[in-house]
């Protein structure tokens, strides 16, 4: 029995034949930042996309804030409420205004009034630095925007727990730090946060874990300065001597 | 061989008399085929077999037979039939232009929901994930993000399909409907001038159907104004 | 049911017009098609012009009208004329049969006209592009590149237009041809039971629509299948 707000024991994931997922055992303590990486094709989006249900796990136990995830619609919800998702592809809805996309949930899950939600929803505009857009359509913004908008978003929730999957991947370089400098200041300030990201610069400065996932596996797991200055696994070497080359 | 300008000037109004009964059936069935199609939609896309089976079925017999034979059937086969002559709906079905509304509406009841259908699989699965990570339920997603995307992306075929409807109408003349076309069809019984009589008939036709694509392009340009357009190659 | 027997052999004479008129009609659909869309792509104004008065024309017209005036127009056309030299003959025309097929190929061929178009502008310019800087010529890269390009993406809306075919075939039945539905009113009017009758007649267009479908269905797979087992 820990404490730990996220709990992976002995996950399974399969995709039809193929294995996507092999015995994943992870325990997070509320407050600990952990950025996963890995070669494309192992498993690290599939991984926190089970922590909120996106994907349905095969075999093992999840256990978020104390709800184990089942198909028990009512614990999917509760894990849903407490835990906010970034997307790669920022995924903001584009019939609605900024302000709008933000409101949306607040409103629907959890009923709040609508000028609670707004008030709400501007406060967290400013946090991510563009309150002036809030009138404006997801199209109108760039690419560094329209992410940091997604950001907030999901704060708008108030979430115990902030996934991030590779959430600036599909950014200009120019547009990668906004988003980076958002995403640092949410870890300062305490919030559990799992980040699958190439973005090696950002887990040495604020990962209290770096996990390196494989063809499914965890591979190994440790704090940044072991992980990048002291590589144990052969597969981990190969895959950071690939990365970091420029 | 000559055209008959005289003729045809003579015969316009008078088709034109016939052009009350081609939009009344024109908007009755759109707006009973239209709901049809969301009723069909919802069954088709319920998971559950036994609204989703009966629905495909339906939609797939309903496009798959030409239209003629499905007036045909309702409008000669039907009276033939005991129960269909003692039931409530026999003054309907007895009327030509009540069975033409039946047998259109019934027909592209099936088309729009395949449109429908199209427009709701076109939603990025992102923007529905994004929606249920911020715990949106399933009819949450349905209405607040998948409809109002769904019907920007349906509209062009739709209103392709508004334009077939239109053209269908023609049809109910060989049911004895008196549409502009039969209308046509009895001037030129007498006159024996099909070209001016049919080809100013079929402008007319143009000229509706220029109405309603440009009206549909207005309601397209304005549903994409936040949309990102795409620039031609 | 049973008041069909004795009709089956003119539902099986009356199909075969049915596909006939389907063979026919799909060349001269794709003939028109390719070249409208030719005309639509190409550099002179004047085609450009003439393929959209063509395309407007086809796909505003009500496919019934279109057949009435190619059927009683011709008639009269060709009646006046042969009276010109014998003053006995009463009425010429040409047979439903090919004035039926010609006015399918004109009305679904505006569409195909547009079916093409699109699938000549969906081809990806940077294949043309990369084909082009292999030293492969202009015409080679048409058909080693383009065509199979082009193929893929206009089956889809190709499939439709093989379905919207042989469904209008029954439209040919007002102007006189002895196809399935026509028979059907033949027999709806000599048994005086028309129900078991438009249900084969719509029974037969069901099997037929479907086996295209189905065939359409195999040639995009067919087509599609260097595209499957991406991730």
């Amino acid at each position: 029995m820990t404490d730990a707000i996220i709990q992976l024991q002995g996950v399974d994931k399969f995709f039809g034949n193929f294995q996507a997922l092999r015995d994943i055992n992870l325990e997070v303590q509320k407050g600990e930042k952990i950025v996963v990486c890995g070669p494309s094709g192992s498993g690290k989006s599939t991984m926190i996309r089970c922590i909120n249900r996106l994907e349905e796990h095969s075999a093992g136990k999840i256990i978020v804030d104390g709800h184990e995830l089942t198909d028990e619609v009512k614990d999917i919800d509760a894990v849903r409420r407490e835990v906010g998702m970034v997307f790669q592809s920022f995924n903001l809805f584009p019939h609605r205004t900024i302000i709008d996309n933000l409101m949306l949930a607040p409103r629907l899950v959890r009923k709040t009034s609508k000028a609670e939600a707004r008030e709400h929803a501007m406060r967290l505009l400013e946090r991510v630095r563009i309150p002036e857009q809030a009138d404006k359509y997801p199209v109108q913004l760039s690419g560094g925007q329209q992410q940091r908008v997604a950001i907030a978003r999901a704060l708008c929730m108030n979430p115990e727990i902030m996934l991030f999957d590779e959430p600036t991947s599909a950014l200009d370089p120019e547009m990668i730090n906004e988003v980076l400098e958002v995403m640092t200041d949410l870890a300062h300030e305490g919030m559990t946060m799992i980040c699958v990201t190439h973005e090696m610069g950002f887990a040495r400065s604020v990962a209290d874990r770096v996990v390196f996932m494989d063809q499914g596996e965890i591979v190994e797991m440790n704090p940044p300065a072991e992980f990048f200055d002291n590589p144990k696994n052969d597969r981990t070497k190969l895959f950071l001597s690939q990365i970091i080359q420029h | 061989m000559s055209i008959d300008i005289a003729l045809t000037l003579e015969s316009i109004p008078k088709m034109l008399m016939g052009i009350g009964v081609t939009f009344q059936l024109l908007f009755i069935t759109l707006g009973l085929g239209t709901a049809l199609a969301i009723v069909l939609l919802l069954m088709r896309i319920s998971g559950r077999w036994y609204l989703s089976v009966p629905s495909m079925v339906y939609i797939y017999v309903f496009r798959g037979t030409p239209i003629l034979v499905q007036v045909f059937i309702i409008y000669h086969g039907l009276p033939g039939l005991e129960f269909v002559r003692e039931s409530i709906f026999w003054p309907i079905l007895r009327d030509p232009f009540g069975c033409a509304v039946v047998a259109l509406t019934l027909n592209t009841g099936a088309y729009v929901s395949e449109i429908l259908r199209g427009g709701v699989l076109g939603v990025e699965r992102g923007l529905l994930e994004a929606g249920s990570a911020l715990g949106l339920s399933v009819r949450q997603r349905f209405i607040y993000i998948t409809t109002p995307i769904a019907v920007r992306l349906a509209t062009p075929a739709y209103s392709n399909d508004v334009i077939s409807l239109m053209k269908s109408t023609a049809l109910v003349s060989t049911i004895t409907v008196v549409d502009m076309t039969g209308i046509a069809r009895t001037i030129v019984a007498e006159t024996y001038a099909p070209y001016e009589i049919f080809l100013s008939l079929a402008i007319v036709y143009l000229i509706i159907t220029w109405g309603i694509q440009k009206s549909f392009g207005a309601f397209e340009r304005r549903m994409s104004r936040h949309v990102k357009q795409e620039t031609a190659a | 049911m049973d008041a069909t027997i004795g009709w089956w052999d003119d539902f099986f004479w009356a199909g075969l017009e049915v596909i006939q008129v389907f063979f026919v009609a799909m060349v001269g659909t794709v003939a028109l098609g390719l070249m409208g869309a030719a005309a639509k792509l190409s550099k002179s104004r004047t085609a450009q012009k003439i393929a959209s008065g063509y395309t407007i024309f086809f796909r505003g017209t009500p496919e019934i009208l279109v057949l009435f005036i190619i059927y009683y127009g011709s008639a009269i056309t060709l009646t006046s004329i042969f009276q010109f030299f014998d003053p006995t003959i009463k009425f010429v025309d040409i047979p439903p049969f090919w004035a039926g097929s010609f006015g399918i190929s004109l009305i679904v061929g505006a569409y195909a006209t547009e079916t093409f178009r699109g699938a000549f502008l969906g081809v990806d310019p940077g294949l043309i592009e990369a084909s082009r800087a292999l030293g492969i010529s202009n015409l080679k890269t048409f058909f080693y590149v383009r065509v199979p390009e082009m193929w893929r993406l206009a089956l889809p809306p190709f499939g439709n237009h093989m379905l919207s075919v042989i469904k209008d075939t029954a439209l040919i039945s007002i102007i006189g041809l002895d196809e399935l539905l026509f028979v059907a009113e033949q027999g709806m009017g000599a048994t005086a039971k028309p129900f078991p009758f438009f249900f084969a007649v719509g029974g037969i267009y069901l099997a037929f629509s479907t086996v295209i479908t189905l065939t359409a269905m195999m040639l995009e797979k067919r087509a599609n299948r260097h595209l499957e087992g991406s991730r």
